[in-house]
């Protein structure tokens, strides 16, 4: 495809070329992780690493694991981790390359954060770089979204909570309704919320369903 | 990564338990190394302090 979509997606949240910087969403998810984070974290998809950083300061928060599929999103956050202000004192902060939530053992973390890929790109404007995995949830804008939310529950401790950035984009009521189906109590999820003239978006807490029944 | 990051990692293939080999060590930051899938025998390596844990399949993508 040319490169003037490729331009197009990217300028439509202002981004460089390889590694998501921080945005509205970010701002949004390190708020909700301030809030309702605790324990050990890890954050899936970090890009830069901006929010597992400010996560390292959230109050209830004592371990900060941070993930990302891609080498430059690593580098990236694996540059907060040795420069950082807090280098030494504050909660413990690492790096992990990884392919969603695959090298993770089971149970092991109090919170889990997400703001995934979900701008809806047509299948036939695929370039398949870095930035476009970063921004591109596929057709739908859920195809990293629905993978996150299945997987998710196997490393999740069974107290622990997902935290999920949610865009009006991906269309929030399928999301919550793919949730809820995965196991997770979704009544009155959300966090923080903010609109914006194309899209709102909405940090929603999931917390496994277990022991409940369905109804 | 530190060490300490061992409890909470598995081989990403069959979740396994993963062993560690260091090269080059910082403190208590591994530097340089391997993690070793236990069943698998799938090696991961650990560059600059980061362990790369994608599945073989994924792992040459730059």
């Amino acid at each position: 495809m040319t490169d003037g979509s490729r331009d197009d997606l990217a300028a439509r949240r202002g981004v460089e070329r390889k590694v998501y910087s921080p945005a509205e969403d970010s701002g949004l998810l390190a708020d909700a992780i301030a809030e309702r984070g605790r324990g050990r974290l890890l954050e899936v998809g970090t890009g830069s690493g901006w929010v597992a950083e400010r996560a390292t300061a959230a109050d209830a928060v004592t371990e900060v694991v941070a993930s990302d599929r891609s080498p430059h999103a690593c580098r990236a956050a694996r540059e907060r981790v040795t420069t950082g202000g807090g280098a030494g004192s504050g909660p413990s902060f690492g790096v992990v390359r990884a392919d969603m939530v695959a090298p993770f053992a089971d149970s092991v973390f109090d919170t889990v954060a997400f703001n995934p890929p979900y701008l809806p790109t047509d299948p036939e404007n695929e370039w398949d770089d870095w930035m476009e995995r970063a921004l591109s949830g596929g057709e739908s804008g859920r195809e990293l979204i629905e993978p996150f939310v299945e997987s998710v529950g196997r490393i999740l401790a069974p107290d622990g909570v997902v935290l999920l950035l949610v865009s009006s984009l991906a269309g929030y009521d399928a999301v919550l309704e793919y949730a809820a189906g995965c196991g997770f109590d979704t009544d009155d999820p959300v966090v923080v919320e903010e609109s914006y003239p194309f899209e709102t978006l909405s940090v929603v807490a999931l917390t496994p369903l277990s022991g409940k029944s369905d109804n | 990564m530190k060490e300490s990051l061992m409890d909470i990692l598995c081989d990403p293939l069959d979740k396994s338990d993963l062993d560690l080999e260091v090269d080059e060590r910082d403190g208590d930051e591994i530097i340089e190394g391997r993690l070793i899938g236990s069943v698998t025998g799938e090696v991961y390596p650990i560059e600059d302090g980061i362990p790369n844990l994608l599945p073989p399949d994924m792992r040459d993508d730059e």
